[in-house]
């Protein structure tokens, strides 16, 4: 409710310094009154003019009328004037005629509104790349070859396919598909585009895996050709393991020309394989893995607000503030900072709101209001009265489920007052009309048939509430995840197993009772648990915020691992950044630094966390609201290629410090060489470090740079130089760096003869063996995480299968820790450059402003609670995982009791899952409520 | 309880909007916002509002009996930019100090992060979106990596 969404509308003219702009924004007609347009699709249907529907990037049509997608927001329709019938030529108003609520408006005109703000957020995406251009793949020529945005919206349940996979030549379903990676990307011969897009690998990888599961024969005919596949992100590795394993087929190879198949269905492909030998195969279907562009209106947006770009488009910031842009105020997130897959632009998201934030603190609060709900009815002494709404999302359920009986049987269960079917029922609009219906019919329990409590309970708590309800009053039946997705070769199947669903929540919602959310006080302080790079700037962002803070380092001194570093990914000097950041966290007064510190202990949950530090010997208790978790990483200390038997043979780290102190000495070598993923992307540790590429390119540079005669070998599996750190590896290449690639089967040997060094490798291109003399052997070590064990049995906090910290969500929340309160940041996380771990730290600081900005804060209502069986057995206490039952010393008539802390309950029900005698029952979980479901369950179908 | 908008109720009493805005302001008429722009006042309060402003009782009835605006809405009340007013409240009222509001361009998945994580902070957030509707280009995507989960 803070926030004002305005739709088809742009900036048009921008003023002001940092802390007040002006801006006036132009807010283009939809001809549609979203007062009034309820969404119904009528002007869609009766709209007579067909045009190119550029969300399903043009594979199918939409009307002029249109709705962006089914899920929209706002769920309101729009005209669109370029193509409308009656504003291009003045005849038609067919939409006008039908609408039922009158919504469609013609005199709508162009709206001008000023605005003033402290800071701005740009960002505005990126741009697909267009292939019409390459005319080698004959995108647009030949009817077989798609954009991999395209084939997105082909696999896509609500594209224009309806999920059923189609060529669009013949209409027939294609079984051999290939994927052509870097189509955009890595480009400097048709285009401009340097770099690395960063995603394309994954989301190749991704729609082979999803397209053989949808055509889901024995053995995958999906293929894809790469030049190095840059699976770099957190359990990326895995998936591209798994998908080679499931028979996924990957060629290295640029194929050089498509041509198109016989009757112009499907296409044939030539290309040279790594060894030199020409190729022609047959493939029913060619992807490009289009990059990703600068926006197009990029250069006009920085125009307008006065902010620099760099020499692909996007916006300029630097590694120390990643999403700043050159003008104070204003920052830039997303894909138009840089090429980025969807948690890094998340995360960075977050990054941008803390800047702004930080810009703005003394005016937090000013202008924004809190939520308020009608005052709640109370039902408890009313008979229950249902209303089930039974969701067809999209096509998602309704293909398989039969909607329109399972709406038909609900009517028939005891206590149901009401039954509809929805479209899509999490939509707005439907909120509203669930609101309605609630009031209009006087019902007090609602079932929602539709998708996951887990994404979505939260909204219809919230509907709920709106109209007067206990949120608790909703229960939700998965007939998606858990039925139509699963059961999809079983129509009739799955609708009676709907019906039962329905008819378990019915039985189990009438037994609902209210339930009051707990709030609790929120201690406005945070505590940072590591003092590197992401550590301290983690604190000084909650600090600027206006938060006190708590740093803990367990060395003697800040800084962490960048006190080895010697400059970022752009060549920015490490040091003097250093230096300055740890004076910052010194001196701020809202920082206390504690130094030889370890966390003892840690009891309380979000807002009131109480732990024990134990500082230089001295234990003392710090109380906290939220934690920030930035513990860093440490380089592996490798076993093989003869590492500690010679002081020639050094890991990365221990090369930079010798580039520090004795550069003249290294640039006097003859030779050196670096080999790639020692310790990473193996099978005792399947991930991909991320930044040793970038890292061996950097100091390959460097050397270049101080002694062209040396020679230079990097021995590589895949060069990961993802992004614009692409244009490292194109200098290197360019300054006679030999790249060598080597296989996990063929990883080359060291050996010593005398005084020299030697590497062996076996060079694929030329299909030689190697022999390499070395004065300096470099190994690209791992990012091995620290021992987290004492971490998680303090927190309960998970971690990862490499040991690495795990996030709530990879996507949806990527700072967040899947405890509450806890946030995570840094290498802890994922091995990362240190641009991206300032971005994260900044993130974290944000997620955490947002627990620490409230006074008081609502907990989770479904707790453990003691009812009067209880005996005092305390059965139940030693299974609690979080200690929250504690036996009463004082006893109640003569019997004793157990108490539980609801602050620190999760509602897991352990408890009253032990429980001999039903003397503890979790909120909303209750034995009656279960024993109605499985009864419900077990009872004869009736209908 | 009454349902009131702004702009409804000064046509109604035949003032201006903004005296309306003010007597909530200044707590004189003691309505709480609720969403939407609604606000949502006791009806005692209300007739006792009107008497004392000296507003016709006819008008008053109607409106009171009528139990405000709270029709069936047929939709989530999307707060709508009033382009005829100029949003110039100073943060906390100062006139010094930076405005306590954010413009986010872009409505995709970075500009909806943003600007979520914003307004549960504490700033008013304009979130500017070209097209008709956000969700930006993940919305287009079918699943997305490593997890196999669907985009929407």
């Amino acid at each position: 409710m803070n926030v004002e969404l305005l739709t088809l509308s742009e900036v048009e003219e921008f003023s002001g310094n940092e802390g007040n702009f002006s801006v006036r924004i132009k807010k283009n007609p939809r001809y549609v009154d979203m007062d009034k347009c309820i969404a119904c699709g009528l002007c869609m249907q009766k709209c007579p003019r067909k045009v190119d529907d550029e969300f399903n990037m043009g594979v199918g049509k939409r009307k002029a009328a249109y709705i962006k997608y089914g899920q929209s927001v706002p769920l309101k329709y729009a005209i669109d004037a370029e193509h409308c019938i009656y504003l291009t030529r003045g005849k038609c108003r067919a939409c006008e005629k039908f609408c039922p609520t009158g919504a469609i408006n013609f005199e709508d005109r162009e709206k001008h509104l000023s605005i003033d703000v402290g800071a701005v957020i740009l960002a505005p995406g990126f741009h697909p790349f267009d292939p019409s251009g390459f005319d080698f793949y004959g995108y647009g020529r030949i009817t077989d070859v798609v954009t991999s945005l395209e084939y997105e919206r082909m696999l896509s349940a609500s594209g224009p396919c309806m999920g059923h996979l189609i060529r669009p030549s013949d209409h027939t379903e294609p079984k051999k598909i290939a994927w052509l990676q870097c189509v955009g990307s890595r480009s400097t011969n048709r285009c401009k585009n340097g770099y690395c897009s960063s995603v394309c690998c994954m989301y190749a990888i991704k729609q082979a895996v999803v397209t053989a599961e949808h055509l889901n024969e024995g053995i995958p005919q999906q293929t894809i050709f790469f030049m190095d596949i840059r699976s770099h992100g957190k359990d990326f590795e895995r998936y591209y393991e798994t998908a080679a394993a499931k028979g996924i087929r990957f060629v290295r190879a640029r194929p050089h020309t498509i041509l198109a198949g016989k009757n112009n269905m499907g296409v044939t492909m030539q290309y040279t394989a790594e060894d030199g030998r020409m190729h022609c195969e047959d493939f029913d279907l060619a992807v490009l893995s289009i990059g990703l562009e600068a926006p197009e209106d990029g250069p006009v947006l920085a125009a307008k607000f006065g902010i620099e770009l760099n020499s692909y488009g996007f916006a300029q910031t630097t590694d120390f503030e990643p999403v700043r842009s050159t003008r104070p105020g204003i920052f830039v997130t997303g894909a138009f900072q840089a090429p980025k897959d969807i948690p890094q632009a998340v995360t960075e998201a977050s990054t941008a709101a803390c800047e702004a934030a930080r810009a703005l603190m003394p005016a937090r609060g000013a202008l924004t209001h809190e939520k308020t709900y009608p005052a709640e009815q109370d039902v408890t002494s009313q008979e229950p009265v249902i209303g089930v709404f039974v969701c067809s999302c999209g096509i998602n359920i309704a293909s398989v489920v039969d909607v329109d009986a399972v709406a038909q049987y609900a009517r028939t269960l005891p206590h149901v007052g009401f039954v509809e079917n929805n479209l899509f029922t999490c939509s707005a609009d439907t909120q509203s009309l669930i609101a309605e219906k609630i009031r209009e019919h006087h019902l007090n329990r609602v079932v929602i048939a539709a998708c996951t409590p887990r994404t979505h309970e939260p909204l219809f708590q919230d509907t709920l509430r709106e109209a007067g309800l206990n949120g608790f009053l909703v229960e939700m039946a998965n007939i998606r995840n858990h039925n139509a997705w699963v059961h999809q070769a079983l129509p009739e199947a799955a609708t009676q197993k709907a019906k039962d669903q329905v008819r378990m929540a019915v039985a189990r919602v009438a037994q609902n009772d209210p339930l009051r959310q707990l709030k609790v006080d929120v201690v406005q302080k945070a505590l940072v648990i590591g003092g590197g790079v992401a550590g301290m700037n983690a604190a000084l962002a909650l600090a600027d915020q206006g938060f006190d803070c708590v740093l803990l380092e367990k060395s003697d001194r800040l800084g962490g691992n960048a006190r080895r570093l010697a400059a970022t990914d752009r060549g920015q000097k490490v040091a003097p950044m250093l230096t300055r950041l740890i004076e910052r966290t010194e001196s701020h007064a809202r920082i206390k630094v504690l130094k030889k510190a370890v966390l003892r202990s840690a009891v309380g949950s979000v807002g009131n966390f109480v732990s024990k530090i134990e500082v230089d010997g001295d234990t003392r208790a710090v109380t906290y609201g939220t934690a920030v978790v930035a513990t860093g990483a440490a380089e592996y200390q490798p076993r093989e290629y003869l590492y500690g038997q010679d002081e020639r043979i050094m890991t990365h780290l221990q090369f930079d410090d010798q580039l520090a102190q004795n550069e003249a000495a290294v640039g006097r070598a003859r030779s050196s060489v670096f080999i790639q993923c020692v310790g990473s992307r193996e099978p005792q540790r399947p991930y991909c470090s991320r930044l040793c590429c970038t890292h061996s390119v950097k100091n390959a540079l460097r050397l270049k740079t101080l002694n062209p005669e040396m020679n230079v070998y990097i021995l590589y599996r895949d060069i990961r130089t993802y992004g614009e750190r692409e244009d490292l590896y194109k200098s290197a290449r360019d300054l006679g760096v030999i790249f060598i690639r080597y296989g996990l089967d063929s990883q080359p040997v060291v050996s010593r003869k005398g005084d020299d060094l030697f590497v062996e490798v076996f060079d694929p291109v030329a299909q030689l063996p190697l022999k390499l003399y070395a004065d300096y052997l470099v190994l690209a070590a791992a990012v091995v995480p620290h021992d987290h064990q004492a971490l998680v049995e303090l927190f309960k906090c998970g971690v990862n299968a490499d040991g690495f910290l795990n996030e709530a969500h990879p996507k949806l929340r990527p700072v967040d820790m899947s405890v509450d309160g806890l946030f995570v940041a840094g290498l802890c996380h994922y091995p990362k450059p240190m641009d991206e771990s300032i971005a994260q730290a900044r993130a974290a600081a944000s997620r955490a402003g947002l627990i620490l900005a409230k006074e008081e804060m609502q907990l989770d209502a479904i707790k453990s609670y003691v009812t009067e069986n209880c005996d005092g057995c305390a059965l139940c206490v030693d299974v609690c995982p979080y200690r929250a039952i504690k036996l009463e010393q004082e006893k109640i008539d003569g019997r004793s009791h157990i108490v539980t802390d609801p602050a620190l309950c999760k509602g897991c029900g352990l408890c009253a899952a032990t429980c001999p005698k039903e003397g503890v029952y979790v909120h909303g979980f209750t034995l009656p409520q279960l024993k109605a479901q499985v009864e419900a369950l077990l009872a004869e179908a009736t209908a | 309880m009454i349902e009131i908008r702004v702009g409804k109720l000064a046509r109604m009493l035949g003032v201006h909007r903004n005296t309306v805005s003010n007597w909530i302001k200044s707590g004189k008429f003691s309505a709480r916002p609720t969403v939407g722009r609604r606000y949502l006042i006791e009806r005692a309060d209300f007739i006792h509002f009107c008497r004392n402003q000296g507003i016709s009782e006819d008008i008053t009835a109607q409106f009171a009996n009528s139990g405000g605006f709270a029709k069936p809405r047929a939709h989530a009340a999307y707060p709508v930019a009033r382009d005829t007013d100029r949003h110039t409240e100073k943060g906390g009222g100062m006139t010094d100090g930076p405005i306590g509001s954010v413009m986010v361009v872009g409505g995709g998945i970075a500009g909806m992060q943003a600007t979520l994580d914003l307004a549960d902070s504490g700033y008013k957030v304009f979130l500017v979106e070209k097209s008709a509707g956000i969700g930006g280009a993940m919305a287009q995507l079918d699943k997305t990596f490593p997890t196999n989960d669907c985009a929407m």
